[in-house]
């Protein structure tokens, strides 16, 4: 701890360079472990390093990234939304059966999905707040609404005709020509670049972060923590939304049941660029970071030969799980929060 | 009561760092003796109860137990050999049952290893009938019991694990007073079992009622040990003072013809009740009390942190609604600093961003832009001395005085109506102290209306206007603070 003697000047300055090392760490690190993997898939493999398995691995993590975005604000906060894998289905299922079903068309198969998930994040949010229900609770309750929402709509059935939106947004490229970028991958752009300049520009992205760093503290300051975490879990159900309709584009039909890897994903993804689970610390550059790792992760692995076959198929989703704690470990012991927690 | 001491202290010196907080002190205590330790806020009673509990094992002097010269490691240690400490902050477990809360981790077992319930159950209600309560059910979770039961019920968890010397810190602080009496018949139970009780108390006239003897510090030195025939309440003031006590009574209020800027009415909440007082502009009124005598929440309530049942507050003419939060108070021009820098403060952040978070809004709208933070946090900063003064540094570098003034310098930014300060000087050094009442004296002077909320005599006496007393959950007395009115004044209407 620095002092307020004269003293203090000479004793900071050697230490400068060890604090900056150490505060860039927790932004350092998790770009680190990208470029490790990335070199041992590289040379483990030949399929992994070239241009178009590249661009599989933007388009494989893009719509995650969508995802991940809405996720990034709650765990800011220091809640958690167990309910977006089935937000996704709800929302691609609810297009589907509005457009097959009830004959409506655009804007209303896509607005009417996109409302119906923001709400419903939204009176999670409620719950959690004003309720004082924990979010990791009032949100299991919402995946169970929204999942059961999903088949009671579909009746259990595949739908296979959706708007044609959903088709650009899902499998589209870039003004139709196949030389281009993947629509999605645009789309999920955007949605982190939005997401990075609010967390890091606007004073409702400060709220965040503080909210999350230290509740009490937020309020005393005149911060509506409340709607705070509403809002952010809003947000977290329009992200869910929006990745639902691309999901039906991309799969090119509405499928009732939920795709649980979405949430695990989603915050492993999110977890793994160093954004922490008790609010406060991360942010949208960390999980472009994280998104890039998981798939790396995903993609490098479906490149091992020996899991390609035979018996390693089956072992490939313990060496990614197996991987993915490594990875989580090594993060936080160079993001230093084992040791910032002990004192 | 035997003459044989169970207990000896002998020539106990403590120091930390350059401060002496005891110095020679002999202490000694009888089978069956309640004797009670009195003193100022770092007379060095916390200190010979952390010897006598084992917390600190390095210090000299000679510690004897039934003759025997011992020196605990541990409070695990003392407790082993029948030391029990009860801490003013209960450690009970709420949700749990009176039984489980009076055996917790001695639960008696069944020869299968699983928790006897009926033994549990029939013990507890027998320990508890012996201390006179016989109408607790122990089967009922703790929480639907009154914090004087709750107390109890620690008590009696730390004499079954076999305590015969029980030490007791502030233990009716936040008792009302019929749950005082019952503690006080507790005590002489545990007497009548030929157990001792160490009894720490800022209550003198509680003091009186249970001590057989006691021994009184100032300044880490032991004054006196007396017994209680042999002295009175005011007696012990001038002892715990070490002067003679003015006998005068505290001069009435003298309502100065200012414009009243606060004015409160009959707050009531479950931890105080009836409270009604005006703050003028260009005044400081300090609201004093011991820990625990509610006036932190008043504060609180103030700012929308702190439910109250009934009662109105009204600022600069208008009147707040029953229930608003602290957004709202802010916006109405209420300022809060509270004890805690810890709750209050952002360590990991810079000091511009904390001292900005509360008038973003003012400040940069949507878009908060680093200048003109840094263009209001600065001047701020330079106001009341932070040092160093970096206003992009994180608060966490900062000592702990220093980071009282970033807290105080977040609301003079954009100056209050009203400014609540809690412990404003807690565990800072005399300079800092001296720095941070010139500032509250300062925007007194600019004809800001100021409350502080303290249980510090020192901090009230330094810079208020006025002093208003208040003592479990009531205000006692009000007045003004003229040259009449010092530490015995205040000690003697808690």
């Amino acid at each position: 701890m620095t002092t307020g003697q004269p003293t203090a000047g000479r004793m900071v300055q050697p230490r400068t360079g060890v604090r900056q090392l150490r505060a860039a760490l927790p932004i350092v690190a998790p770009f680190l472990t990208l470029l490790v993997l990335g070199i041992f898939f590289s040379v483990t493999t030949t399929t992994f390093f070239n241009p178009v398995n590249l661009n599989n691995i933007l388009v494989q993590v893009s719509t995650l990234a969508i995802l991940a975005t809405g996720m990034t604000f709650v765990l800011l906060t220091g809640e958690i939304d167990l309910s977006i894998a089935a937000m996704v289905t709800l929302s691609g299922v609810l297009s589907a059966h509005l457009f097959a079903n009830l004959g409506l068309r655009e804007p209303f198969t896509t607005a009417i999905p996109l409302g119906v998930a923001t709400l419903l994040g939204f009176i999670s949010g409620v719950a959690s707040t004003k309720f004082r229900i924990p979010s990791f609770m009032s949100t299991l309750a919402m995946s169970l609404v929204a999942s059961g929402l999903a088949i009671g709509i579909s009746q259990g059935r595949i739908v296979f005709q959706y708007s044609d939106v959903l088709r650009v947004l899902g499998s589209g490229r870039l003004f139709d020509d196949p030389a281009n970028l993947r629509v999605l991958t645009v789309v999920a752009a955007i949605c982190l670049l939005i997401g990075f300049l609010v967390l890091r520009y606007t004073r409702f992205g400060r709220f965040v972060y503080m909210t999350g760093a230290n509740k009490s503290a937020a309020r005393l300051a005149g911060v509506d923590t409340d709607a705070i975490v509403i809002a952010c879990l809003t947000i977290c159900g329009f992200t869910a939304g929006l990745a639902g309709l691309a999901t039906v584009g991309r799969l090119a039909s509405a499928q009732p049941q939920v795709i649980n890897s979405f949430l695990i994903d989603t915050i492993g993804a999110v977890v793994l660029g160093g954004t922490s689970l008790a609010g406060g610390r991360g942010g949208m550059f960390q999980t472009l970071a994280g998104l890039l790792i998981y798939g790396t992760l995903r993609n490098g692995l479906d490149n091992i030969p020996a899991l390609q076959v035979g018996a390693g198929t089956f072992f490939k989703e313990f060496i990614t799980g197996i991987v993915l704690l490594i990875a989580l470990v090594v993060n936080v012991l160079l993001s230093g929060r084992a040791s910032r927690d002990k004192t | 009561m035997s003459d044989q001491p169970i207990l000896q202290l002998r020539h106990i010196s403590k120091r930390f760092g350059g401060l002496q907080a005891l110095d020679n002190v002999d202490f000694d205590l009888l089978a069956g003796e309640s004797h009670a330790l009195v003193g100022e806020n770092g007379a060095g009673k916390s200190t010979l109860m952390r010897i006598l509990s084992g917390v600190y094992s390095e210090y000299d002097g000679e510690f004897l137990l039934d003759g025997q010269p011992h020196r605990f490691k541990s409070p695990a240690d003392a407790l082993a050999r029948g030391i029990g400490m009860i801490h003013q902050e209960l450690s009970v477990m709420p949700e749990l049952s009176v039984a489980e809360n009076i055996f917790l981790g001695r639960q008696p077992l069944t020869p299968f290893g699983t928790v006897d319930w009926r033994l549990m159950n029939e013990r507890a209600a027998a320990e508890l009938t012996n201390l006179g309560f016989p109408d607790v059910d122990v089967r009922r979770p703790l929480e639907l019991y009154s914090l004087g039961i709750q107390q109890v019920v620690e008590v009696l968890r730390v004499i079954t694990s076999g305590a015969r010397i029980l030490i007791m810190d502030e233990p009716t602080s936040a008792l009302s007073p019929a749950e005082v009496d019952h503690l006080i018949m507790v005590i002489d139970a545990l007497r009548a079992q030929k157990r001792s009780i160490i009894y720490i108390s800022h209550f003198l006239e509680e003091v009186m009622r249970v001590a057989d003897r006691v021994t009184v510090l100032r300044d880490g030195r032991k004054v006196a040990t007396l017994k209680r025939e042999e002295t009175n309440a005011d007696h012990l003031i001038s002892l715990i003072l070490g002067r003679e006590i003015d006998a005068r009574l505290p001069s009435a209020v003298e309502r100065r013809n200012e414009q009243v800027m606060l004015s409160v009415r009959d707050l009531t909440s479950d931890a105080f009740r009836g409270i009604s007082f005006d703050i003028g502009m260009g005044e400081i009124v300090g609201l004093y009390g011991a820990v625990g005598a509610g006036h932190f929440n008043v504060a609180k309530a103030l700012f929308g942190m702190y439910r109250f049942d009934s009662g109105d507050i009204v600022l600069d003419g208008v009147p707040f609604p029953r229930r608003f939060s602290a957004r709202y108070a802010i916006k109405r021009g209420v300022a809060y600093a509270i004890e805690s820098r810890r709750k209050s403060l952002f360590l990991d952040e810079p000091n511009y961003r904390n001292i900005t978070l509360p008038h973003l809004d003012k400040i940069g709208g949507m878009i908060p832009r680093p200048q003109r933070e840094l263009a209001v946090a600065t001047p701020a900063m330079r106001r009341v001395n932070v040092q160093p003064s970096d206003p992009r540094s994180a608060v966490g570098t900062l000592s702990g005085g220093n980071q009282q003034k970033v807290a105080i310098a977040r609301w003079i930014t954009h100056p209050p109506k009203i400014f609540i300060v809690s412990e404003p000087t807690r565990g800072m050094d005399v300079g800092a102290k001296n720095e941070v009442l010139g500032i509250l004296r300062e925007f007194r002077n600019e004809g800001f209306a100021v409350l502080v909320v303290s249980s510090e005599p020192e901090t009230v006496l330094a810079v208020c206007d006025r002093i208003i007393v208040m003592s479990r959950g009531r205000i006692v007395a009000e007045m003004a603070n003229t040259d009449a009115v010092n530490k015995d004044t205040l000690m003697r209407l808690l």
